[in-house]
C-alpha cells in the first residue's frame, strides 16, 4: 500500500518507540489524517456553487414528491436545489440552465401528464442549442403499458438532441419506484460533484429490498347500476365495491386491469388456424391460447403500431389505424400456427385503467364506488365497446374482480373550512362525489360548489337526487348544471362558468379551491375561460398556491 | 272560523300574491323537473299540472334520477271549439312539447301531457299566438264551462254556446300573473287595484267548480253531473231562458263516508242575459264565502247546499241577485249519445262526429288519426268541436266542401272506424289515470278498450250486439270519467281491482249504486255476462240495462 522508502521510514520511525510514544504518534496520524481528507477531497468546484434545478410533471404527485425530496437531500450535500412544476416552468429559461433534473412520468399511450404537456411540446417542436445544459431525466411509470416510461425517454433523447450533455443516463422506475429513483439521484449527485460524499455506502438496486409492487385487493360487485334513463345515448355505471380493509382518500383512484369477454375471443377463435386449447408458455407458465387471448392481449383496439407489425407479419398492405383483432383477422387471415406465434410477439398487453374512486371511505364504510362511462364507438358499421368500461359495466351482483389502489396526491380536499369549486361533468363528477360524502360524512365547514353537465337533463343527470340531497342539507352550495342538447345551441360547464364570473370571484377571493376532473379538452376550455373570467393573473396564482388542481384523461 | 283551521291550500291560494307564488323562481331553479312545493298547487290555476310517469318512479329512484316530472296543460276552451288553423297550432305544439297525443277531455277541452318544465313556456307562448289560453283551466275557479257541442241540436245553438264563452270571462281570475309569467309581460305598477277581484278575492273558492250548459234534448253534457247547470229552455225555436241547477258533483273517496256523488237540484229558471249571468255569479259567491275551506274533501258546492238546506241557500241567491228565480220549465232529454256521421243542421251545415276511443288523437299502427285531422285542418273548411264524450265534430261544413272532407275521411279510415265501433265502445268514457295521474288507483284508458273487447264478445254471445250500454271507467273515484252517471261503472280501488256499479240510467238523470267492491277482471266478466244473461231473459220491452239492474239485482 505504501510506497517501500516511506515503508522503511515508517518501520524505523516505531521500532523502539515506547508505548507511549506509538500512542501519541498515532494520534498525531489520526490528526494529521483529518486535515489531509478535506484538502485532497475538495472538488475543483465547491459544492456550494452548484445550483440545480429539478422540475418534474406529475399527474398524481409522485413526481412531485420525489422532486423534493431530491431537494432536500441535495441540500445536505451543499447543492442548491430549485424545485419546479413543469407547468409553471418558463420555457425560455431551459437555455440558461446550468444542471437540469427532469422527473417525468407517462401516462396512457406514451402521454406527459397535462402539466408537462407545453413543455414536452415545446422541446419537440423547437430546433436550438442547449450546449450549457447538463441534464439528466428520472421517467416514472407503469409497466404494465406498452410504452413503458415513454415520456421520459422522449425527453431524454430531445434535450441531448438539443445540445444538452447527459450527467446521468435516463432511469426508468415502475410504480414502486423509490429503489430505483434513489440510485438515479446517487449517481446523478456523483457526478455533480465530481466523487463520492455520500456517508452511506452506494447503494444498488440488488441491496434495496424492491417493495413487491402493487397490492392487489379483490373487490366484491354490491351493486351495478346504469346511472342513464331509457332514451339516453349515454351509458354510464354506478358500480358499489365492497372490499374490506382497503383505505383510501378522496381523490384516489383504482386500476383495473381487464380481461377481454368470452364472446369476442371465442369469435376471434373461429378466425384463427389454432384450436383454443392448445397450451402455450406465456412469462413462465403454460396457458392455453383460449385463455392467453382473453387475459394477457389487447386484442379489441389494436394500436396503429401493431396493426403495421401485423402488416408486415401477413405481408399485406394494411393501412395502419386502430383496429379490432377481429376485423384484422377477418379481412387478412393468419395461415398458419407459426403465424399465430408471430401475433403473440407483437400483441400488446392488456393495460390498467384507472378509475376515480367516487366514494368516501368515512361515508361509505368497507366499499368503493365508481362511476364508468362504457365507451361506445363504431368500426366501420360495428358497435365497439371500450374493453375496461364493459368489463366493469358487465360485471353482476357478487361478482370479484381484482384491482390496486392508485393515490392521488395531487387531488386533495383542503382544510375542512376552505371553500371548494369543483368542475366535474360527465364521469368527471366521480371524485367529486367522494368529495361531497366526504364533506358531508365529516361536517366539513367550507362551502361547496359542484358545476355539472351532460347531454340531457332527464336522462343523464347523474347522481341527481343525491346531489338535490346535498343542496336541501346546504352541503352543496351552489349546483350549476350545464346540459349540452337540452337546447339548439350547445351549453357546456364553461358557460357557466362565464355566467357565475361574478360570484366565482368572490369565492376565490375567499380562499376557495378549485378542481377540474374529466376529459382532457374539457380541462382545456376551462382553463381558457377561467384564464378569461377570473384573470391569468389569478388563475397563475391558484396553480402556483396548488389552489387549481387537475385529475383529467 | 279560526285561520288555523283552514286547509294548507287556502293559506298558499291567499299568500299567492295573485296565484303569482314563486313560480318564476320554480322556473329558473334547474336541479329539478318539479315545482317547489306551494307553486305545484298554484300553477293548477295557471292550466297546469305537475305530474310524473309512476310508471319509472321506481326504476328511475335506482339510477338515482328523480321522478320523471313533466307537466298536463289543458286548455280553456268555453264550448270546445277551435278553428282549422288553431287546431293545427294544436298539432304542431303537441309534437313539439308533449308526448304527441292530443287527448280531448270528458270537459270538452283538450289536453297535453308529458311536457317537460323547461317546455312550459314556448307550450304557452304558442298557444297564446293562436289565441287559445290556459288560464283557471285547473284549480280552485271556475273551470272549462261546456255545452251541448252539436249545433244541429237546435236553431239557437250558436246563441247559446256564446252564453259559456260570457260565463268563462266573467269568472275568469282577474291577476295578470299567467300573462306575466308565461308570457314575459311587464308586471303593471299599480297592478294591486287593477287586479282587484270582487269575485274571487284573494281566497278564490274553496274547491274547482263546474259549469254545464245543456241544450235538449241532448244531454251530452251530463249537466246534472256539474256544481252549476244551466238548461237551455226553448220556445219556438227561440231561447227564452235558463233552468238553473246547482250542487251536482261526482267525486268521492274511498273509506270516507261523508263524501258522496250527487246530481244537481235544480232551483228555478231565469231569462234575460245579465240576470242569467248575475245568477251564475252569485251562486260562485255563494260557495266563496260559505264552502268548506278546511276540509278539501267536503268544501264541492254540493255539501254547501246540503249544510245549508236548498231552500235557504235558494234565498241567499234571490237575496244576492235582487230577484226571484222563477219556477223552472219543463223540458226533456232524449240522448246523451253523440250525433255519430253526418248530419245537417237548420242552417244547411254539415258537421260530422267521429268517434275517438277515450278521446286520445293518435297514430296508431293503421289507423292514423292524426295525421287525418292534420290533413283535415289544411282545408280550413272545418271547424274543430269536442264532445263531453271525447269524442270528436268536424263542424260546420258548407254543402260545397262535404264531398272534399269525405274524401279525406274515408281515404284515412276515420269512417269506417267509427262505424264499425259498437255502441257501447261509442258511449265508453275512460279519465287518463296511469301513468300520469297522481290520484289514480287502477288503470282506466290503458285498460278499458281491452276490457271493452271482453265485454263487447259477453254481448254479442247474448245477442245484445246492438245495445248501447253506457260504461265508464275512473282510476279512482273522483269522478273525472263521471263513472256515477254511467250504467255500467267501474270505479278503480287498487291496481287491476274495481267497485262494479250498476243502475244508471241513460239520460244522466239518475246515478248508478255500488254493486259489487274490488273486482278483478275474472270477476267483472263473470258478473256482467250473468247479469247479461238475466237482462236477455228477463228484460222489458225497450228496457235499458241500467233500468233493468235497477229493477232486478238492485232491489
Amino acid at each position: 500500500m505504501l510506497r517501500e522508502l516511506k515503508l522503511a521510514l515508517l518501520t524505523e520511525l516505531v521500532k523502539d518507540a515506547t508505548p507511549e510514544e506509538l500512542i501519541w504518534i498515532n494520534g498525531y496520524v489520526s490528526g494529521l489524517n483529518s486535515t489531509k481528507e478535506n484538502i485532497s477531497e475538495t472538488p475543483a468546484v465547491p459544492a456550494s456553487a452548484i445550483k440545480i434545478t429539478i422540475a418534474y410533471g406529475t399527474e398524481t404527485g409522485n413526481s412531485k414528491k420525489l422532486a423534493q425530496v431530491f431537494a432536500a437531500k441535495a441540500k445536505k450535500h451543499n447543492v442548491q436545489a430549485k424545485v419546479v412544476g413543469l407547468d409553471q416552468y418558463r420555457l425560455n429559461d431551459l437555455e440558461k440552465e446550468n444542471y437540469f433534473l427532469l422527473v417525468l412520468s407517462t401516462h396512457g399511450d406514451g402521454e406527459p401528464p397535462v402539466a408537462a404537456k407545453k413543455f414536452y411540446d415545446h422541446i419537440h417542436s423547437h430546433e436550438g442549442s442547449l450546449s450549457k445544459l447538463k441534464y439528466s431525466v428520472l421517467a416514472l411509470g407503469d409497466s404494465a403499458y406498452p410504452l413503458f416510461c415513454k415520456a421520459g425517454e422522449d425527453a431524454d433523447q430531445r434535450l441531448s438532441k438539443l445540445g444538452g450533455q447527459r450527467i446521468a443516463q435516463v432511469q426508468k422506475c415502475d410504480t414502486d419506484f423509490e429503489a430505483d429513483s434513489e440510485i438515479w439521484f446517487e449517481q446523478v449527485l456523483q457526478s455533480l460533484t465530481g466523487n463520492q460524499l455520500v456517508a452511506q455506502p452506494a447503494v444498488t438496486s440488488q441491496q434495496i429490498k424492491k417493495s413487491a409492487g402493487k397490492s392487489i385487493f379483490t373487490g366484491k360487485i354490491i351493486a351495478n347500476i346504469n346511472l342513464n334513463d331509457r332514451g339516453s345515448s349515454k351509458q354510464t355505471h354506478h358500480i358499489e365495491i365492497a372490499v374490506p380493509e382497503f383505505s383510501y382518500q378522496p381523490g384516489d383512484a383504482i386500476g383495473v386491469v381487464p380481461v377481454n369477454s368470452k364472446h369476442i375471443v371465442k369469435h376471434i377463435f373461429d378466425l384463427l388456424p389454432v384450436h383454443p386449447d392448445l397450451v402455450f408458455f406465456h412469462n413462465d407458465r403454460s396457458i392455453a391460447a383460449f385463455d392467453l387471448l382473453q387475459e394477457k392481449f389487447n386484442i379489441t383496439c389494436l394500436h396503429e403500431r401493431v396493426v403495421s407489425r401485423y402488416a408486415t407479419l401477413t405481408g399485406h398492405d394494411i393501412p395502419a389505424v386502430k383496429m379490432h383483432l377481429a376485423d384484422l383477422l377477418s379481412i387478412y387471415p393468419l395461415e398458419n400456427l407459426l403465424q399465430f406465434e408471430e401475433l403473440l410477439e407483437i400483441l400488446e398487453p392488456i393495460t390498467p385503467r384507472l378509475y376515480s374512486i367516487a366514494s368516501s371511505s368515512v361515508a361509505h364504510e368497507g366499499e368503493v364506488h365508481l362511476t364508468v362511462a362504457k365507451d361506445k364507438y363504431t368500426v366501420g358499421e360495428k358497435l365497439r365497446y371500450g374493453l375496461c368500461s364493459d368489463y366493469l359495466s358487465s360485471f353482476n351482483e357478487g361478482d370479484t374482480f381484482e384491482f390496486y389502489l392508485h393515490k392521488n396526491n395531487q387531488f386533495r380536499l383542503p382544510r375542512e373550512d376552505k371553500d371548494v369549486i369543483m368542475i366535474g361533468p360527465g364521469t368527471g363528477i366521480a371524485p367529486f362525489r367522494s368529495f361531497l360524502a366526504e364533506r358531508d360524512a365529516t361536517g366539513a365547514t367550507g362551502r361547496n360548489w359542484l358545476f355539472f353537465g351532460d347531454q340531457h337533463f332527464t336522462t343523464d343527470f347523474l347522481y341527481q337526487s343525491e346531489l338535490q340531497n346535498w343542496m336541501a342539507t346546504g352541503v352543496l352550495t351552489n349546483l350549476s348544471l350545464a346540459f349540452s342538447r337540452d337546447q339548439d345551441e350547445k351549453i357546456y360547464v364553461q358557460h357557466k362558468l362565464e355566467q357565475q364570473s361574478a360570484q366565482l370571484t368572490d369565492w376565490i377571493k375567499n380562499g376557495a379551491y378549485m378542481y377540474v376532473c374529466g376529459a382532457r379538452r374539457m380541462s382545456e376550455d376551462v382553463e381558457q375561460t377561467l384564464a378569461a373570467v377570473v384573470g391569468e393573473k389569478v388563475l397563475h396564482d391558484l396553480k402556483e398556491n396548488g389552489r387549481y388542481l387537475k385529475d383529467v384523461y | 272560523m279560526s285561520d288555523q283551521k283552514f286547509s294548507s291550500v287556502e293559506r298558499i291560494k291567499e299568500q299567492s300574491d295573485g296565484l303569482r307564488g314563486s313560480l318564476k323562481q320554480s322556473l329558473e331553479n334547474d336541479v329539478t323537473g318539479a315545482l317547489y312545493e306551494d307553486d305545484q298547487s298554484l300553477i293548477k290555476f295557471h292550466g297546469l299540472y305537475q305530474q310524473d310517469d309512476r310508471d319509472r318512479r321506481e326504476e328511475r329512484s335506482q339510477k338515482k334520477l328523480e321522478a320523471l316530472y313533466s307537466f298536463m296543460i289543458r286548455l280553456r276552451l268555453p264550448g270546445g271549439l277551435l278553428t282549422s288553423q288553431q287546431w293545427l297550432g294544436l298539432h304542431d305544439i303537441a309534437g313539439k312539447n308533449s308526448t304527441g297525443v292530443i287527448k280531448i277531455t270528458t270537459r270538452q277541452t283538450v289536453q297535453l301531457h308529458g311536457i317537460f318544465k323547461s317546455r312550459i313556456k314556448p307550450t304557452i307562448s304558442a298557444f297564446n299566438t293562436l289565441h287559445l289560453d290556459s288560464i283557471a283551466a285547473c284549480g280552485d275557479v271556475n273551470r272549462n264551462v261546456i255545452c251541448s257541442a252539436h249545433p244541429g241540436v237546435s236553431p239557437v245553438h250558436t246563441e247559446i254556446f256564446a252564453f259559456a264563452e260570457k260565463i268563462s270571462e266573467m269568472a275568469l281570475p282577474k291577476t295578470n300573473a299567467y300573462y306575466e309569467i308565461w308570457l314575459d309581460e311587464k308586471q303593471i305598477a299599480d297592478s294591486k287595484t287593477k287586479e282587484e277581484d270582487p269575485l274571487y278575492q284573494n281566497r278564490y273558492l274553496p274547491r274547482k267548480f263546474k259549469i254545464a250548459i245543456a241544450i235538449p234534448p241532448d244531454n251530452d253534457v251530463d249537466v246534472f253531473g256539474n256544481d252549476l247547470g244551466l238548461i237551455a229552455i226553448i220556445e219556438n225555436n227561440e231561447l227564452i231562458g235558463f233552468n238553473i241547477a246547482a250542487g251536482g258533483g261526482l267525486s268521492t273517496t274511498h273509506g270516507n263516508p261523508s263524501t258522496y256523488a250527487r246530481l244537481a237540484t235544480t232551483l228555478g229558471f231565469v231569462s234575460g242575459e245579465e240576470s242569467i249571468i248575475k245568477a251564475v255569479y252569485e251562486i260562485i259567491t255563494i260557495q266563496r264565502d260559505y264552502g268548506n275551506r278546511s276540509d278539501r274533501k267536503q268544501a264541492r258546492l254540493k255539501y254547501t247546499i246540503d249544510k245549508m238546506g236548498a231552500d235557504i241557500f235558494k234565498t241567499e241567491l234571490e237575496k244576492r241577485c235582487g230577484f226571484k228565480l222563477k219556477p223552472a220549465k219543463e223540458f226533456k232529454f232524449i240522448t246523451r249519445t253523440d250525433h255519430f256521421g253526418w248530419e245537417k243542421d237548420h242552417s244547411g251545415k254539415w258537421h260530422y262526429t267521429l268517434f275517438v276511443e277515450n278521446g286520445r288523437v293518435l297514430d296508431e299502427g293503421d289507423f292514423k288519426l292524426t295525421t287525418a285531422l292534420y290533413e283535415i285542418a289544411k282545408t280550413g273548411k272545418v271547424n274543430f268541436r269536442f264532445t263531453c264524450n271525447q269524442n270528436l265534430v268536424l263542424a260546420d261544413i258548407q254543402e260545397k266542401d262535404k264531398k272534399e272532407i269525405e274524401k279525406l275521411l274515408k281515404g284515412y279510415g276515420v269512417i269506417s272506424y267509427t262505424d264499425n265501433a259498437t255502441p257501447s265502445r261509442k258511449n265508453a268514457i275512460a279519465c287518463v289515470a296511469f301513468p300520469t295521474c297522481p290520484l289514480a288507483l287502477a288503470e282506466a284508458q290503458r285498460y278499458l278498450p281491452a276490457l271493452l273487447t271482453k265485454i263487447e264478445l259477453l254481448l254479442k254471445q247474448n245477442d245484445l250486439s246492438k245495445e248501447a250500454i253506457h260504461i265508464r271507467m275512473t282510476g279512482c273515484p273522483n269522478g273525472c270519467g263521471r263513472s256515477y252517471l254511467a250504467e255500467i261503472g267501474f270505479i278503480g280501488t287498487a291496481y287491476g281491482r274495481y267497485n262494479l256499479q250498476l243502475g244508471g240510467d241513460t239520460l244522466g238523470l239518475r246515478l248508478n249504486r255500488l254493486y259489487k267492491e274490488n273486482l278483478d277482471e275474472a270477476a267483472i266478466l263473470e258478473e256482467l255476462d250473468m247479469l247479461f244473461k238475466k237482462y236477455k231473459q228477463e228484460r222489458k220491452a225497450g228496457e235499458a240495462f241500467g233500468d233493468f239492474t235497477l229493477r232486478t239485482v238492485l232491489s
